[in-house]
């Protein structure tokens, strides 16, 4: 079974090509598991609902936790849009960059 | 939910909208060499021959082959036909010069060349219309594409009248429906389109969050209304509609501006990239086209008119749709080149695809010209008007340059 961290970490090989970071760090996966079956579920967000990329954005989340994660045998994207995302959900680093 | 993607068209379908949208922007910049501004007024057959290579060949080309892009993301449903959009550029385009030349040269190509664009945005309007009949839920930008594209057929019923009128086929009030057909088309269909636009694209680019649209719902009913208004004021010849149209409608764009503001001013990225750039002085020059138009609607002095015209057509429209290119043209570039290689190979961002420099030169040009035209137009001075126009002209040639080197970025 695989943890949350380790999904977290696969996930965050996924940058944003428009904003430059990556899903992580810009706060867009709000939640990630694994049950005994290798069965992963990433609960994640976008910046806007109108986001061009969105289902491409979801498949290389997708791709880089079957890719990256070790005993991972399915994964399921959970897109949400509650909580809204903004941004005082990404990393302070982020943040700063951001505003320079 | 969120099917943008997979109903994206192929951006060799949108490329040629762009391309021949910029080669008409350079064309329509040139030739205003031609103009003598000393005794120009706005119904001049040059000034006609000249807004319809502009707003045909550019503005509506351009928007256009956007929309095949913005369709979909923004309503959320797949387009009822794209492949439509195949024939509407080559139409438009034949169309559009067979106008310009028919101002100019042979009126009797007039009433053929209205009809081909008739044609082509007929087509435009039929596969926006079933498009949005697949959408189950409105909200206020799909509302907003609703009434423009309602708007655009209105005004294109009142262009192919005045195409037959001009052309001598039928006996018409030349004069009377222009207002109509302008008020239509340009404040309808372009401004109400630029409005719904920026709210989806101003936010997603700057990732601002957390504001209110009520300026902007308020904007949306006012200029609407200020539209139905003008088109019934140029009917039946009401000066009271007419000013009630005016007035309307430079309250709503207003409105439009403070919510752009609040938009800006909740923005998360800092960066002073040449979008933000472009969009700043495109906001600036709506409003200094609404501070011109207000002194335009009380002193009826057609160098003010012309001013209005030139600030809100290359300061505004103008530079609304060059910042756009540059955010639009690499997202589409690198989605069809690079998006396949994500997770096998480094691929570019999409900041990487934009010739920066070249892009502060298109705009230093620009912006300076422009800013020199309107105060040529103000003074009725032909001189300081042409060098406002060659600085533009090499602004223009930079976005046809960088156009190319964004589309061919490898």
């Amino acid at each position: 079974m695989c943890t949350k961290e380790e999904i977290f970490k696969a996930v965050s090989t996924v940058k944003d090509p428009e904003i430059g970071f990556n899903l992580v760090e810009l706060g867009l996966i709000y939640d990630a598991s694994c049950d005994e079956e290798g069965n992963a579920v990433v609960t994640m967000t976008l910046s806007t609902k109108a986001c061009p990329l969105h289902q491409m954005i979801v498949q290389w989340v997708e791709e880089a936790v079957m890719r990256d994660v070790e005993g991972v045998k399915s994964v399921h994207i959970d897109v949400v849009w509650e909580p809204q995302w903004d941004i005082t959900m990404a990393s302070d680093d982020v943040r700063e960059k951001l505003r320079m | 939910m969120a099917v943008s993607q997979e109903f994206a068209p192929p951006f060799k379908l949108i490329a040629p909208y762009f391309i021949l949208g910029v080669i008409a922007f350079v064309i329509s910049v040139l030739s205003l060499f031609g103009f003598n501004i000393i005794n120009l007024t706005y119904q001049d057959i040059s000034v006609l021959s000249w807004a319809h290579l502009f707003l045909l060949g550019f503005v509506m080309m351009v928007i256009f082959g956007a929309m095949a892009q913005l369709i979909p993301v923004v309503l959320e449903v797949g387009h009822f036909a794209v492949e439509l959009y195949y024939v509407i550029y080559p139409l438009l385009f034949a169309g559009m010069v067979m106008m310009v030349a028919g101002f100019k040269f042979v009126p009797a190509l007039l009433p053929y060349g209205g009809s081909v664009v008739l044609i082509a945005l007929l087509i435009f309007i039929f596969e926006t219309f079933m498009t949005i009949r697949k959408v189950k839920k409105f909200n206020l930008v799909i509302t907003s594409v609703a009434i423009a594209n309602g708007f655009l057929l209105l005004g294109l019923i009142f262009g192919i009248l005045m195409a037959l009128g001009f052309a001598g086929v039928i006996s018409i009030d030349f004069t009377s429906l222009l207002r109509a057909h302008v008020f239509l088309v340009l404040v309808g269909y372009v401004g109400i389109t630029i409005m719904g636009m920026s709210m989806i694209l101003l936010p997603m680019f700057w990732l601002s969050h957390s504001y209110s649209d009520k300026n902007v719902t308020y904007a949306l009913w006012f200029i609407s209304i200020g539209v139905i208004i003008e088109v019934i004021s140029s009917i039946i010849n009401s000066q009271i509609l007419e000013y009630t149209g005016y007035f309307l409608t430079i309250v709503a764009l207003g409105l439009y501006f403070c919510q752009m503001y609040v938009i800006y001013k909740t923005r998360v990225r800092a960066d002073k990239d040449i979008y933000l750039k472009s969009m700043i002085f495109a906001y600036v020059s709506l409003i200094v086209a609404l501070v011109t138009l207000t002194l335009a609607i009380f002193l009826h002095t057609t160098s003010l008119i012309l001013a209005v015209g030139w600030i809100a057509f290359f300061g505004y429209i103008g530079f609304m749709i060059t910042g756009h290119l540059y955010k639009i043209v690499p997202f589409l570039v690198w989605y069809e080149r690079f998006s396949p290689l994500v997770g096998k190979e480094k691929v570019p961002m999409l900041a990487d695809m934009l010739p920066k420099k070249s892009a502060n030169l298109q705009f230093i040009f620009s912006a300076s010209g422009i800013a020199v035209g309107y105060f040529g137009l103000l003074l009725r001075d032909n001189t300081i008007f042409h060098i406002g126009v060659y600085a533009l002209s090499i602004g223009s040639i930079f976005v046809l340059k960088d156009l190319l080197y964004m589309i061919r970025f490898k």
